[in-house]
């Protein structure tokens, strides 16, 4: 279904709120077709890179297009081009569902005849056809969510942008988004979807941005992301009991290359240690324990996901930070100061 | 009782707030220009004390319009804020009885209110130190009649409050109930004084509700255009009964309503006629003319989809409600002229003319605020505007959409009362010209009245603060006019009451109709030239600012 030519490019876009950078020099591209999965925590600059493109927000310097059309200089096309749902759903009093549609379809000029049957379609397309006459602030998160989706597939187009879809949602109506985003997929849509949930991500994107403190962290297909944190690879060592954990972390310090990240877990009688070895040495850790009379019952990887890699990312841009401000603090005298209280207070 | 945590918490979260403050200074800086603009500046000492009285009525008068407007700001919004924001399931979850609550909000609002006449203090002082003016017969009597259209105010408001669904909403029935009880009560005494009948009894006994009279009476006053408005027993007496009473009644309803049931709503599940059985489609087609439950067609190719989304998303907006209102205006205004017909000796056909024209002012000051203020602020607050900025609508065609809807809604008020004039011209031919002045000054007060609240909606994020600010400057405008008014034989002159009612097009409207009080002044054509370049400026105001918020940030 992805085809190679991009739809969506960004080019060195960087947006500064005064002094604040929200974001920092990005660069992407998103083929026709694809699943998108933007990550970050809050404050990381999704929301600021989602408005530039949808033309609610105009960038400090950069470019970003939509199907050749410029976010900022052709702002009219775009709107056609794009669907945007915003993380507010942004209902209306007193108005049925089929009534709200209804507008944004006339909204977009979409002809009486034409909306009325583009309004059943993506009433199908989202599951929704059972609550065409529900007043919209009478509807449960979760099917607000999916009239929202609906809403922004009332023009066909071509690209769709998902603020935080499944926030809120309980897990039968994130399951339910779930496929719903992937029906739009196999319509052949192109999906930019934010979310927190990274393993709900996980599973529908076949493409991924970590964004942090404004810059592109990684990006690329959802192997290529978790094969490249991979380096520290998680490795798990079942014991026999959990009398024998302590020697056995004591085996392990001596050969890890990664000493300080070996965690005893008595009550499990598991050790964890992380490690950039390749398998042939990590046969000599091994050996190594038996050798010392430790009782292996299991020596096994712990699989990378998602998660495991928004964590490496972060961890280590988080640390980055902490270095440098330590080293800010030591030649200033001042006390050392995380940064990331500056950043809960970026303009997300 | 002031161990009371919802008095502290109430009270400090209102004057953190920037508004509290604001009004504070507003207030204490406004009273003291008052005074030092009617301080004799010249070196002769006024032994007999008129100078001061003067500067104490003018006091007076403003400091009861102040009381008016700023008073229910912030206790309107106090409980359907916190229904909205779930704290109301807390407290009423928490051991606090309704009792204590109620007490808790009602002493808070009222610290604040007792914070606002402090600042008003130094310039009582002030006149009281030109003297001529009693601090027993005057100063305390002023104070009281302040005081309890604060509690009355106040009382209300929070009844309000808890009735309301949305804040703009609970903003909108505060300002409207405190317009009729401010103002409106008035009217009926004014029209039928004289009158042998038992409503002109019901009347007499209704303006005691109003804190006018009694002002009237602190600052001794003449009657208002040949009516005893003034009590011809002590109004301060009679204002402080009616007022307690009708505070007692709405503290009871308020602590009454406030338990669970206030947060126990089923959500609609949206019943349509159309899938619903025969009897009940007939029922429903013989009791509504045009069933709101019907499904509706799509929006036409040539009509603006925002004023269709305007007139479907407004409670009364849908036409069943609007042929409602046409239909009650139509038949009170028919119901006056034939009056006029029965009763025109004792009345006259003006006095009935001057009956219609301050209903629909009323009317148009009542409803433009609820329709307008909220034109571009509930759909940023909503975030919904982030929805019509995605869309390919132009800044031009939103406005033009939702002024649309409001137009539209008032024309059809104002058409509403064609009868009435219609039938009045029968009876007096001579009156056409008048007539049409009357609509012209009405229908030019309602676009200006519009336009100033969707100029104002356009600066504001949330909507009940820009309803309280549209509310608030229209009836600084017009109400503060009337205010002059009162004030024609002393301090203000001829020429000064004259130029401040050329702002106002329904005292315009009342001076063509030849209402006594008004008949002397000639407002027309000045004030429509008024209203007309301000009504132009605002609509420039509001097309830069709606096209500024289309624009990416």
């Amino acid at each position: 279904m992805v085809s190679q030519s991009p739809v969506v490019e960004i080019s060195d876009l960087t947006k500064r709120y005064g002094e604040f950078t929200a974001l920092d020099s990005l660069t992407l591209s998103v083929d026709r077709g694809t699943i998108l999965g933007f990550i970050g925590h809050n404050g990381a600059g999704k929301t600021t890179a989602i408005r530039i493109l949808v033309g609610l927000a105009r960038p400090t310097s950069g470019t970003a297009t939509i199907a050749g059309a410029d976010c900022v200089k052709q702002a009219r096309k775009v709107k056609h081009l794009v669907g945007y749902m915003p993380d507010r759903f942004g209902s209306y009093s007193n108005m049925r569902v089929r009534e709200y549609l209804d507008f944004f379809g006339a909204a977009f000029g979409i002809k009486r005849r034409v909306r009325n049957q583009r309004i059943d379609e993506v009433l199908d397309v989202t599951a929704s056809r059972y609550m065409q006459d529900r007043y919209v602030e009478a509807l449960s998160h979760g099917m607000q969510q999916r009239i929202g989706i609906a809403r922004t597939l009332l023009h066909q187009p071509e690209v769709l942008i998902l603020d935080e879809p499944a926030n809120g949602l309980d897990p039968q109506a994130r399951i339910e988004m779930r496929e719903i985003l992937l029906r739009l997929a196999d319509l052949g849509k192109t999906l930019i979807v934010t979310s927190h949930i990274l393993p709900e991500l996980a599973r529908i994107c076949n493409q991924v941005a970590i964004l942090h403190r404004g810059k592109l962290q990684a990006c690329g297909s959802l192997e290529e992301v978790t094969r490249q944190f991979q380096q520290n690879r998680m490795i798990e060592v079942e014991l026999a009991g959990a009398d024998e954990v302590d020697h056995a972390v004591s085996v392990l310090r001596q050969h890890s290359d990664t000493a300080g990240d070996v965690v005893p877990s008595a009550a499990e009688s598991i050790v964890r240690f992380r490690t950039e070895k390749r398998d042939a040495e990590l046969g000599n850790i091994l050996s190594a324990l038996v050798s010392a009379n430790v009782r292996v019952t299991q020596f096994r990887e712990v699989a990378s996901d998602l998660e495991e890699a928004y964590l490496s990312v972060t961890r280590g841009e988080n640390n980055n930070g902490d270095q440098q401000a330590a080293t800010a603090s030591e030649s200033t005298g001042a006390e050392a100061v995380s940064t990331e209280g500056s950043e809960a207070s970026g303009a997300e | 009782m002031l161990n009371n945590p919802v008095i502290a918490r109430e009270l400090l979260g209102l004057l953190r707030t920037r508004r509290s403050i604001a009004i504070l200074t507003a207030v204490a800086v406004a009273f003291s220009l008052l005074i030092i603009a009617r301080w004799p500046s010249d070196g002769v000492v006024d032994l007999s004390g008129a100078t001061s009285r003067d500067v104490f009525r003018v006091f007076a008068y403003s400091l009861t319009a102040a009381v008016a407007l700023l008073v229910p700001v912030f206790p309107s919004t106090s409980i359907v804020q916190e229904k909205q924001t779930g704290t109301l399931a807390l407290l009423l979850n928490s051991p606090m009885g309704p009792v204590a609550i109620y007490c808790g909000k009602l002493i808070a609002a009222l610290g604040f209110v007792l914070l606002l006449l402090s600042a008003t203090l130094p310039a009582t002082a002030a006149c009281f130190t030109l003297g001529g003016v009693s601090l027993f017969d005057e100063v305390l009597p002023l104070y009281l009649v302040l005081g309890v259209t604060s509690v009355l105010f106040t009382t209300w408001s929070l009844l309000v409050s808890t009735v309301a669904i949305t804040t703009d909403g609970a903003v909108r029935g505060t300002f409207g109930g405190v317009l009729v009880m401010f103002l409106l009560v008035l009217l009926p005494h004014y029209f039928l004084d004289g009158s042998e009948s038992s409503l002109a009894g019901i009347a007499a006994i209704l303006r005691n509700v109003s804190p006018v009279p009694a002002i009237m009476d602190v600052v001794g006053h003449a009657d208002v255009g040949s009516r005893q408005l003034v009590s011809q027993n002590s109004g301060v007496a009679a204002f402080t009964l009616f007022g307690g009473i009708l505070s007692i009644l709405f503290a009871g309803m308020t602590i009454g309503r406030l338990n669970q049931t206030l947060l126990d709503r089923a959500r609609s599940q949206g019943n349509v006629t159309d899938d619903r059985g025969t009897g009940v489609r007939i029922f429903r087609r013989l009791m509504f003319l045009i069933d709101p439950q019907r499904r509706k067609s799509g929006i036409g190719p040539l009509t603006n989809s925002v004023m269709v989304k305007e007139f479907r998303s407004r409670q009364f907006g849908r036409l069943h409600w609007l042929l409602r209102i046409v239909g009650g205006c139509a038949i009170v205004s028919l119901g006056l002229a034939f009056a006029a017909t029965l009763g025109s000796e004792e009345w006259g056909v003006e006095t009935i003319g001057a009956i219609i024209v301050s209903m629909q002012a009323a009317l148009i000051v009542l409803f433009t605020p609820s329709l307008a203020s909220g034109l571009i602020s509930s759909e940023r607050e909503s975030g919904s505007w982030e929805l019509l900025r995605m869309t390919p609508l132009s800044a031009g065609r939103i406005v033009r959409g939702k002024l649309l809807s409001v137009i539209w809604t008032l024309l059809i008020l104002l058409m509403a009362s064609l009868p009435g004039y219609g039938v009045m011209i029968w009876i007096k031919p001579i009156l056409e010209e008048q007539i049409i002045q009357v609509l012209i000054c009405l229908a030019v007060g309602a676009l200006f009245a519009m336009l100033l609240s969707a100029a104002v909606s356009s600066f504001f994020v949330r909507t009940a603060p820009a309803t309280v600010a549209s509310y608030s400057i229209l009836l600084f405008l017009w109400a503060g006019s009337l205010l002059v008014w009162l004030g024609r034989d002393a301090p203000f002159g001829y020429s000064a009451v004259q130029t401040a009612l050329s702002i106002n097009p329904m005292a315009a409207a009342l001076s063509v109709i030849g209402t006594p009080g008004f008949e002397s002044y000639n407002l027309v054509p000045v004030n429509w030239w008024v209203t007309g370049v301000s009504s132009g400026l605002l609509l420039v105001i509001l097309l830069i600012q709606t096209w500024r918020l289309t624009k990416p940030e």
